[in-house]
């Protein structure tokens, strides 16, 4: 078996079947189940306060998934060098990226299980609105290139820092940063600073595209710059992993 | 005095008949209707198309004109202008020329986005002219959907955590009977 499916299947069962995992699993579903409760009184919602309720609901799943990709992605060479099971692993024949494609690996399929826990929320509230095809579509499309981007930026603050803490807070702050839109009206969205950041911030461009599809009901056409942006985010964040993998700092 | 009031009621009457007189002339009539395939009872999600005419009455061209539609909720207590953002990408025709005795026939499709009542009406006004012409308005209902079904959102909302802490509890009795082995 190559060693990056070996790396892969160590982290997925990590992940998946330890109860960390599930406790981790838990804690989001009770998010999304606490998310959809708040709205289960208000059946007289018009069709776009529902498509509303689903776009918040593919932000919610793609910030927790970017938060999930920031821890797991801190604890892929920090964590394994504070574990003390660095050195026989990079001592052992393992390419440089065989370790990375392993790693990424385990969090795409940590970002799958995410993914599929999610759908039946998505199902439940919007199958009797609007565009929730499309929603399920684009918050894969999209959702994905922004977690694995967060994912490898992780992994390269890791690989750099040798802490999973420092590599952690930094990640943190870098989504929050990142975050902004969730928590800023679109008044100040709109202002030319706003839309800057816009332009350059790839989970505002995820979000950009859920409220374009879900709600405004638009083409793909429409998105096409915006996807530009998430996989120029993941192929950057992929560099910066493979930068510091090669040479990671604290050896 | 008196031949005075009595000017001044020939004046008033006057300039009264001119203005009744300038309204029947108007150059502009304007009609609308709803679109024969519409839905008798529409429900939300629902499309409604209407149909406006615009005949130039007058014998001069009219340049510049300016149809837009509007539609106003009339529920009681709810009374108020909708924002048509949501309800149509067609909410205006703009710079189109009439000439003398010419109409203009405009579709004005709809999406039915939230229940109640609702009152439609299409205004025009040209580049020259300073008066809005109205429509006749149409009216119509809209029945709820929902769009959020309770006993769905429950049973999700409920099924998924408990799947996991059952989960959780099966790991926990097999690790405990691993220990005990």
């Amino acid at each position: 078996m190559k060693a990056h499916w070996t790396i892969f299947y160590k982290e997925t069962a990590q992940m998946l079947r330890s109860q960390r995992g599930l406790l981790w699993l838990l804690a989001f579903s009770g998010l999304l189940s606490a998310f959809s409760l708040l709205l289960v009184s208000n059946t007289e919602l018009s069709l776009l306060d529902n498509a509303q309720v689903v776009y918040m609901m593919a932000g919610t799943i793609l910030a927790a998934g970017a938060l999930l990709a920031a821890i797991l992605g801190s604890d892929a060479y920090a964590g394994e060098k504070e574990r003390g099971t660095l050195m026989p692993l990079l001592c052992a024949p393992i390419g440089v990226n065989a370790l990375l494609a392993g790693k990424i690996l385990g969090l795409l399929s940590a970002w799958g299980v995410m993914f599929a826990v999610a759908t039946p929320y998505l199902w439940a509230m919007g199958a009797s609105g609007q565009n929730l095809g499309a929603a399920v579509f684009y918050l894969a499309l999209f959702g994905t290139p922004v977690v694995l981007g967060f994912g490898y930026l992780a992994m390269a603050l890791s690989a750099r820092t040798g802490s999973v803490l420092a590599s952690l807070l930094s990640t943190i702050t870098l989504f929050m940063l990142a975050a902004t839109p969730i928590l800023i009206g679109p008044g100040l969205r709109g202002t030319t600073i706003g839309r800057a950041m816009d332009a350059v911030n790839p989970f505002a461009g995820a979000l950009n595209t859920f409220d374009s599809v879900i709600i405004d009901s638009e083409p793909f056409a429409a998105q096409v710059g915006r996807l530009l942006l998430v996989v120029a985010w993941l192929g950057v964040c992929l560099l910066a992993a493979r930068r510091s993998a090669t040479h990671p700092k604290f050896q | 005095m008196r031949i005075w009031k009595y000017l001044l009621m020939a004046v008033i009457i006057m300039i009264l008949s001119l203005a009744v007189s300038a309204a029947a002339e108007a150059p502009l009539a304007l009609d609308l209707s709803p679109d024969d395939q519409n839905p008798s009872g529409p429900v939300m999600g629902d499309h409604l198309r209407f149909w406006s005419t615009i005949t130039n009455r007058g014998d001069i061209p009219i340049e510049g004109l300016v149809a837009w539609i509007s539609l106003v909720e009339i529920d009681p207590g709810n009374e108020q202008p909708v924002d048509l953002e949501d309800w149509s990408a067609q909410k205006a025709v703009t710079g189109a020329s009439l000439g003398p005795k010419q109409s203009l026939r405009t579709d004005w499709p709809m999406r039915l986005i939230k229940g109640g009542d609702y009152r439609v009406v299409v205004s025009v006004t040209d580049r020259g002219g300073r008066r809005v012409f109205t429509s006749p308005t149409v009216q119509f209902h809209v029945r709820q959907k929902p769009v959020l079904q309770a006993g769905r959102v429950l049973a999700v909302a409920i099924g998924v955590p408990l799947l996991f802490i059952g989960l959780m509890a099966f790991n926990n009795a097999k690790r405990r009977r691993k220990k005990g082995v």
